[in-house]
């Protein structure tokens, strides 16, 4: 009996040990960091891209090429959702083995270079090809205090896609030209199909705040500008608070998004055949074809146009999104990910991305692949007047805090006032600019 | 009775200790007396031992954290700034985080409230029903208790979804006009009154069936005595019951406290993980702060405020609990 008694203690008193030196292990096993010399037998390297970025075909014949020269190692792919995504980087990144190459958000990527996460390519930068040729704004998202860290990925910049059939029946028979124009046109077709109550004529989530941002900078306003190294936000500016009124005319009248919700769903919300009109990247026209998540039948219908600028005849600029390709400082596969980099930002991957996935590829050497494309090709055009978020390393912040999400909320919901809601923004927006990080 | 009966054993335990001197069978030997305060120590060491590793070091990390400058750079590195009470300075002059402390003091008073309120309700009835129908509501009570939060939570959303929501149709059919492509957190208060439905939902089931076992523990004759005497069903709860009852209820409220006043999850999930400003409690303030914004130092800060608060807040509960089971 007491002896059962006593082992029963030893057994507790043992486990608690190992707990409490587990703990410690745990602990320690972030120390160890910097092995970063390659090490022998095979080798598995991770990969994270964001979800739609590259078609699954494309994914696969990189690892295929890749695997050629590494026959041995291993590449393992990991799809990853936008929502929420600067979290989960964050955690990767604080760990001893985060993945080795990841796809990055251009507005984020100066967040991670300046806290230290990804790896120096300066000195890789002649491996790549077209590197001469590669989009110039990509390039200065990768380039952090003249060092690059990262390689350029793909661009994409907004355009909006409409229904021709819907178009036609309205008796809209010319493209809008101007924002006036984009309006009446919205309000015809409103007129016309308005008696369905899930229609919308210009479909506009509350959240969508890179299509928010052509309105703002067409009324010659901006989110910030920096005055002798300070920011200052100024969406409260005349012209900025001009965009957004003219862009809530068009969302009161002629949208019946959600005014809370983004825009993550709009390709397959679009699919569903109650919307006239979304502002969208080029490659979106295949989620809404999709014969899984869309409608193929659509087919024949989708044209696209760009987003017409308040003066007639002119197109508003807008926001130039794109990703760029990391490799982790931490990673201790610098050379495999270095291989897998260089494929799919190379020519033969880029031009299969610009065809197949209909992105804009990373070079202009590449961006007459979509030349005799009449759909891709509007896509194409609005890059060439398009605008940036402001370039700092706090801007990622900005993302994370919801500040533009929240503002535009705000207004299509009447929580607050034009003027209200942008002042708030500005405020919010200058303090975390200037926030020392 | 049953209620009486409770006494005799506590007092009995009470007599051991005089009744052991005369009865010693085994002298225990000097070594071993010597020895004998040591073992409630090492029995509790490795219960201790854990506790300290899983609360007392994430606990001290918390601490620390909320004194340090420690932002992504830090993260990666490993290591914070010192920087003595500036994190906290920053938010007790922000007037933000006084709109914060209300809106979390108004909502976990109100969701607390609603729920004591409605758990005694249920727990009544539970206790005026015949057997097959208490059994059908107490097994609605468990079910509804034993599901998943998130999975609760994502029901609720899609029942509240603005275009495809049952709510929205359903009062659209009973012709109430508005309810079509209507959002409900298109205005914080209905958005706030979405949210208490789910939390108070969630933690009634809890509260009611407790309710239910500590009523069973009320003396029927005393009832009865009061009832004779000509006392009304809301006296006879007010006088008899409510006092029988008060340490549970104090047990309860301080929970229910507890819990309300650190909801998450709710507007987490209903919300789509992106709340605006206008949603945020204590909680979802200080995760925005750290994992939002990267602000580890300056959320750790919010939290350790949030505990200090809460345990204000409870101070008074477990005052008022000592005092109804104390001596």
């Amino acid at each position: 009996m007491s002896k059962s008694r006593r082992s029963r203690l030893t057994a507790i008193l043992a486990l608690a040990v190992a707990l409490v030196l587990g703990v410690a292990a745990c602990g320690d096993s972030g120390g160890d960091g910097d092995q970063s010399t390659a090490q022998s037998g095979p080798r598995t390297m991770t990969i994270w891209l964001m979800e739609g970025s590259a078609p699954p075909k494309v994914v696969d014949a990189v690892n295929a090429e890749w695997k050629k020269a590494h026959p041995n190692d291993t590449v393992k792919v990991e799809l990853q959702q936008w929502n929420n995504i600067t979290t989960k980087l964050d955690a990767a990144f604080a760990g001893s083995s985060p993945p080795d190459v990841v796809e990055l958000g251009n507005t984020l990527v100066s967040k991670y270079a300046a806290a230290g996460a990804l790896q120096d390519l300066t000195g890789s930068r002649g491996e790549f090809e077209n590197n001469q040729a590669w989009l110039q704004s990509l390039t200065e998202s990768c380039t952090m205090d003249g060092k690059l860290v990262c390689a350029p990925y793909l661009a994409g910049s907004r355009a909006v896609i409409y229904r021709k059939s819907m178009f036609a029946k309205a008796g809209i028979t010319e493209l809008p030209a101007s924002l006036e124009e984009l309006q009446a046109a919205s309000e015809k077709l409103m007129a016309t199909f308005g008696s369905d109550k899930r229609f919308s004529a210009f479909y506009f989530p509350g959240k969508y705040w890179y299509a928010a941002l052509p309105f703002v900078w067409d009324h010659g306003g901006d989110i910030a500008v920096q005055d002798g190294g300070q920011w200052r936000g100024t969406l409260d500016s005349a012209e900025a608070q001009a965009g957004l009124t003219a862009l809530k005319q068009l969302v009161d009248c002629c949208s019946r998004a959600d005014k809370q919700g983004d825009e993550l769903k709009q390709d397959q919300t679009f699919a569903q055949g109650h919307i006239a009109m979304i502002v969208a990247n080029g490659w979106e026209k295949g989620v809404i074809l999709d014969p899984k998540e869309g409608n193929p039948k659509l087919e024949k219908d989708l044209a696209a146009f760009p987003l017409p600028s308040r003066t007639s005849g002119q197109t508003a600029p807008v926001f130039l999104g794109g990703s760029d390709l990391g490799i982790a400082a931490k990673s201790k596969n610098q050379d495999l990910a270095l291989d897998w980099v260089k494929l799919l930002a190379g020519t033969n991957f880029q031009t299969q991305m610009a065809t197949v996935g209909g992105v804009i590829p990373n070079s202009t050497t590449l961006l007459d692949v979509h030349a005799d494309d009449p759909y891709l090709s509007v896509f194409d055009a609005t890059a060439k007047n398009s605008r940036f978020t402001p370039t700092s390393p706090n801007w990622a912040n900005v993302e994370a805090a919801n500040i533009l999400p929240d503002m535009l909320v705000s207004i299509f919901t009447e929580r607050a006032s034009v003027a209200d809601a942008t002042k708030e923004a500005s405020t919010r927006i200058t303090e975390t600019l200037n926030a020392g990080s | 009775m049953r209620a009486v009966e409770t006494r005799p054993p506590s007092s009995r335990r009470r007599a051991t200790p005089a009744e052991r001197p005369p009865a010693p069978r085994r002298r225990p030997g000097a070594r071993a007396r010597r020895l004998r305060p040591l073992v409630p120590y090492t029995l509790l060491a490795p219960a201790l031992l854990v506790l300290a590793a899983i609360l007392g070091f994430p606990l001290y990390r918390l601490l620390s954290l909320s004194f340090q400058q420690y932002g992504l750079k830090e993260l990666f590195a490993g290591r914070g700034t010192f920087i003595g009470l500036r994190n906290y300075q920053d938010i007790l002059t922000d007037p933000f985080f006084w709109t914060v402390v209300a809106r979390t003091m108004v909502f976990a008073g109100v969701a607390v409230g609603l729920t004591m309120g409605l758990g005694t309700l249920v727990a009544l009835l539970l206790r005026n029903l015949a057997r097959p129908m208490r059994v059908l509501v107490t097994a609605g009570l468990v079910a509804a208790w034993a599901m998943p939060t998130l999975t609760a939570i994502s029901i609720w959303q899609w029942m509240f979804d603005f275009e495809f929501g049952v709510v929205n149709w359903l009062l659209t059919r009973l012709g109430v006009d508005g309810f079509e492509q209507h959002n409900w957190f298109d205005q914080p208060l209905q958005g706030f009154t979405v949210i208490m439905i789910v939390v108070v939902w969630g933690a009634l089931p809890f509260v009611a069936i407790t309710l239910h076992a500590g009523l069973t523990q009320v003396p029927a004759e005393l009832e009865e005595a009061a009832r004779v005497d000509g006392a009304g069903a809301w006296q006879v709860f007010r006088h008899i019951t409510l006092p029988v009852m008060k340490p549970i209820f104090l047990i309860l409220a301080t929970l229910s406290t507890i819990w309300d006043f650190k909801v998450f999850t709710q507007i987490w999930v209903l919300l789509n993980q992106r709340p605006s400003r206008e949603y945020f409690l204590l909680g979802i303030w200080s995760y925005s702060e750290s994992f939002g914004v990267t602000r580890y130092g300056k959320g750790a800060a919010i939290a350790v405020i949030m505990v200090i608060l809460l345990l204000l807040v409870t101070s008074f509960y477990v005052r008022q609990m000592l005092r109804a089971v104390g001596p």
